[in-house]
């Protein structure tokens, strides 16, 4: 499933990188960079119920999940949906936008 | 009169709309096609400059390349919407802008040519359109696109906006005389505009309580 929940562990210090295989130590890299986050905003458009919906089927979010961080944004006017590296981030804002939700990256406080 | 989506076996589901309710939904969502070609300035068929980007001629490579460097950002306000900037930094919204647009346009823009052919093939007046489970994500961003760009035109700006303007336009439908809220350039009356985006949004939602039931 892509995305991950932003309270999940991403520090990632039982990898190791690896020598021979690219693609399992650019993964490695990524998490190491995880100071960048995807932030969604309130809009008056977009339903409730589709904005819980997005948040289930493409970070692959609980129920439960979904719809706290749904009344966040409706509430608080945004809210953290992904923290990672700035290449995961870039790829959630632009998937926040093909579904119509305003979203943007950003540093993350403590990065 | 439109009648709720609902789930069929195998994961489709279908609602009822009538002949008239097709042929506007249809209709708008090719306007917002053709309003995203003409602000982005797509002359090329974005699918073609994706084609072009992995061509084995290099020439055509390149001119993919300059099709995509030569990234527009949008005028019209709806459009601006649609493609909203992906950071608060103007330097790195820019900078994704110009990596990330010609995909997102041809993405958008194929979702809603998807709806518009549903619709259209569903044949003429009062019938059935069923919507393979395969289809369902694509019919929600085109439906939520749609809704996006009829929004913009409402002026619908804040939670709350369009009851606003619903309950004035009911005001204004029992005030005998009262100017009709057509535009002067005789496009459709924003409260056509406020009925397709009451039906768009209706039957979103009735979408997504259909796919909740499995």
């Amino acid at each position: 499933m892509h995305g991950h929940d932003p309270d999940a562990d991403t520090d990632g210090g039982s990898r190791t990188v690896g020598v021979l295989d690219p693609e399992r130590a650019a993964q490695a890299e990524d998490l190491e960079d995880g100071s960048w986050q995807t932030v969604v905003w309130n809009d008056p458009v977009n339903l409730m119920s589709y904005v819980e919906h997005v948040f289930r089927t493409y970070f692959g979010f609980s129920r439960a999940r979904a719809h706290q961080l749904m009344q966040q944004v409706h509430e608080q006017g945004r809210a953290v949906v992904s923290r990672g590296s700035r290449e995961r981030a870039e790829s959630d804002v632009q998937a926040m936008h093909s579904y119509g939700l305003r979203a943007t990256l950003e540093r993350t406080e403590e990065g | 009169m439109a009648h709720a989506f609902r789930p069929r076996p195998g994961g489709d589901i279908a609602c009822r709309l009538d002949g008239e309710e097709k042929a506007i939904i249809s209709q708008v969502a090719q306007e917002v096609a053709e309003l995203i070609r003409h602000d982005l300035d797509l002359r090329e068929e974005p699918g073609a400059v994706r084609a072009a980007a992995g061509s084995d001629d290099p020439l055509e490579r390149l001119e993919a390349e300059f099709a995509q460097s030569s990234v527009r950002a949008p005028r019209d306000s709806a459009v601006r919407r649609l493609f909203p900037d992906a950071s608060t930094d103007a330097a790195v919204a820019e900078e994704l802008r110009r990596l990330g647009q010609q995909d997102l346009a041809t993405e958008k823009i194929e979702d809603l040519t998807h709806l518009v052919r549903a619709l259209d093939g569903s044949g003429p007046g009062d019938g059935e359109v069923t919507v393979p489970a395969d289809d369902i994500a694509s019919w929600l961003r085109a439906m939520n696109d749609v809704r996006i760009v009829l929004a913009d035109r409402l002026h619908i700006t804040q939670d709350g906006d369009f009851e606003t303007l619903r309950m004035l336009q009911q005001i204004g439908e029992r005030v005998e005389d009262a100017p009709p809220l057509d535009d002067e350039d005789g496009v459709a009356g924003a409260d056509v505009v406020a009925a397709v985006y009451e039906l768009l949004t209706w039957l979103q939602e009735s979408l997504l309580r259909a796919i909740d039931e499995y």
